[in-house]
C-alpha cells in the first residue's frame, strides 16, 4: 500500500516504494535533526515514567526507536549510547532478538513513522515477537485529535502528512556565507518528517488484530494515543 | 554492547532460521567497565540465559571464569563468587570493535564504537 496521493508533493514521488519513502522522510530528517531533536526531549511522559516504575526490578526490556534515550537511526543510537544504556542500529520491522527474550517492551513515537497499515502492523507484530509471554508492551502514537492546548492541529479529514521540524541555523555546519552579509536575517530550516496520525481507537484495532496480545489499559496522553499490551501465552 | 546483550541477539536474514544462534564474535577489542553488583538480578537472569552460548563466546575472548554447566543448585542459593564471575562478564565486558557472523548464513555483523549494527541489505529482509 502507498502513501495517500493526497500528500505527495510530485508525480515522480508516487513511484517511491514505502521504505524509501521513509529513508527520505523519516531516517534522513532524523539525521539531521538529531542534535537538536535530543536537545529538546529530556522530559520523561508520566505515563511511561509509571509503566518504567512498576516493572519489578531487574527487568530487562527493549526500546524499540529509542530516540536519545530518554527513557531507557544511527545518529540517534549513538546519542543514547553515550547516556549509558545498551544500544544497537536496528530495522523496527525484523529485530534481531532471540523471541520471547523481554520482559517489557516500549515504542514510543514509533509505529506512526511506518507509512503502510502492513508496515505498522509488521512493527507490531516484532515487538510482540520478542517480549516474552505475559510481558507488557507499551506503545505510543502521535493522535490526529490534538488538544486544544497543542501547537499542532490536523485536518481531520488527512491521516497522512508531513510534519515540518524547524532547526535553528546555527545547529547546522558553519556556512561562511551567512557571516558575510549582516543584512540577511538567518533563518530556520525546516526538514519535513512523515507521520500516519492514528483516530481514536485505531492503534487498539491493529494490536487486537494481531491476536498476539490483549489489552491492559489504553488512553490518551500529551496528545498520543497509548496502549499497554500484554503478549499472550501462546503453545507453539 | 555487554555480552548480555549479545546473548539475546539472533541472525535476522530472511530465510535464515536455524543454526542462527549464537552470533560468532571475532577480531574482537573489549573493554571491563565497573557496574553495580545486583545479585537478585542474576539469580533472576539466569534462566533466561543461553547457557552453553554464554561460555563458548566468553572463551573466545579468553575468559575462562564461567563453568561448563551451570550448576545444580536452586538459584536462589547459588553462591555470590559464582555470581561475581557472571556480573563480570555478563554485564562488565562491553565488545567495542568487532565483527559478529551467523554460523549458519555467514552474514556479518559489524560493532563500532561498542555499537553494533544490525541493519540488513535490501535482499536479506
Amino acid at each position: 500500500m502507498s502513501i495517500p496521493k493526497s500528500i505527495l508533493n510530485s508525480d515522480d514521488d508516487v513511484n517511491l516504494t514505502d521504505e524509501k519513502k521513509e529513508k527520505q522522510f523519516v531516517h534522513d530528517v532524523y539525521e539531521a535533526i538529531a542534535p537538536h531533536f535530543s536537545k529538546t526531549r529530556y522530559k520523561p511522559w508520566p505515563v511511561v515514567e509509571a509503566f518504567l516504575k512498576q516493572l519489578p526490578s531487574g527487568s530487562i526490556g527493549a526500546d524499540v526507536g529509542c530516540g536519545n534515550g530518554k527513557y531507557l537511526s544511527s545518529n540517534l543510537i549513538a546519542i543514547c549510547g553515550s547516556k549509558g544504556f545498551e544500544v544497537m542500529i536496528c530495522d523496527a520491522l525484523n529485530l534481531p532478538y532471540r523471541p520471547d527474550s523481554f520482559d517489557f517492551v516500549i515504542s514510543i513515537a514509533v509505529i506512526h513513522h511506518f507509512s503502510s497499515i502492513e508496515r505498522r502492523n509488521m512493527a507490531i507484530m516484532e515487538l510482540f515477537r520478542i517480549a516474552k509471554p505475559d510481558a507488557q508492551i507499551l506503545i505510543y502514537v502521535w493522535a490526529l485529535e490534538q488538544s486544544s492546548s497543542s501547537r499542532r492541529q490536523f485536518d481531520q479529514d488527512h491521516q497522512d502528512v508531513f510534519v515540518p521540524w524547524a532547526m535553528p541555523v546555527q545547529m547546522n555546519k558553519p556556512d561562511d556565507n551567512i557571516d558575510d552579509n549582516p543584512n540577511e536575517k538567518k533563518k530556520d530550516i525546516v526538514y519535513n518528517r512523515y507521520y500516519h496520525l492514528f483516530r481514536k481507537n485505531e492503534l487498539d484495532d491493529l494490536i487486537i488484530g494481531t491476536g498476539l496480545a490483549d489489552i491492559v489499559k489504553s488512553g490518551y496522553d500529551k496528545d498520543n494515543w497509548y496502549v499497554i499490551a500484554k503478549k499472550k501465552r501462546i503453545t507453539h | 554492547m555487554r555480552l548480555i546483550t549479545h546473548n539475546m541477539l539472533q541472525c535476522h536474514v530472511k530465510g535464515c532460521n536455524t543454526n542462527n544462534f549464537p552470533l560468532e564474535l571475532s577480531e574482537i577489542e573489549y573493554e571491563l567497565q565497573e557496574t553495580e553488583f545486583n545479585p537478585q538480578f542474576l539469580r533472576n537472569f539466569v534462566p533466561k540465559l543461553e547457557w552453553d552460548a554464554l561460555v563458548r563466546t566468553a572463551m573466545k575472548l579468553g575468559i575462562t571464569t564461567l563453568p561448563d554447566k551451570l550448576p545444580d543448585t536452586p538459584i536462589q542459593e547459588i553462591d555470590e563468587k559464582f555470581l561475581k564471575d557472571l556480573h563480570r562478564v555478563l554485564l562488565e565486558t562491553h565488545i567495542q570493535q568487532g565483527r559478529m557472523t551467523c554460523p549458519n548464513c555467514q552474514h556479518v555483523y559489524p560493532i563500532k564504537d561498542g555499537i553494533p549494527n544490525m541493519l540488513l541489505n535490501e535482499n536479506e529482509v
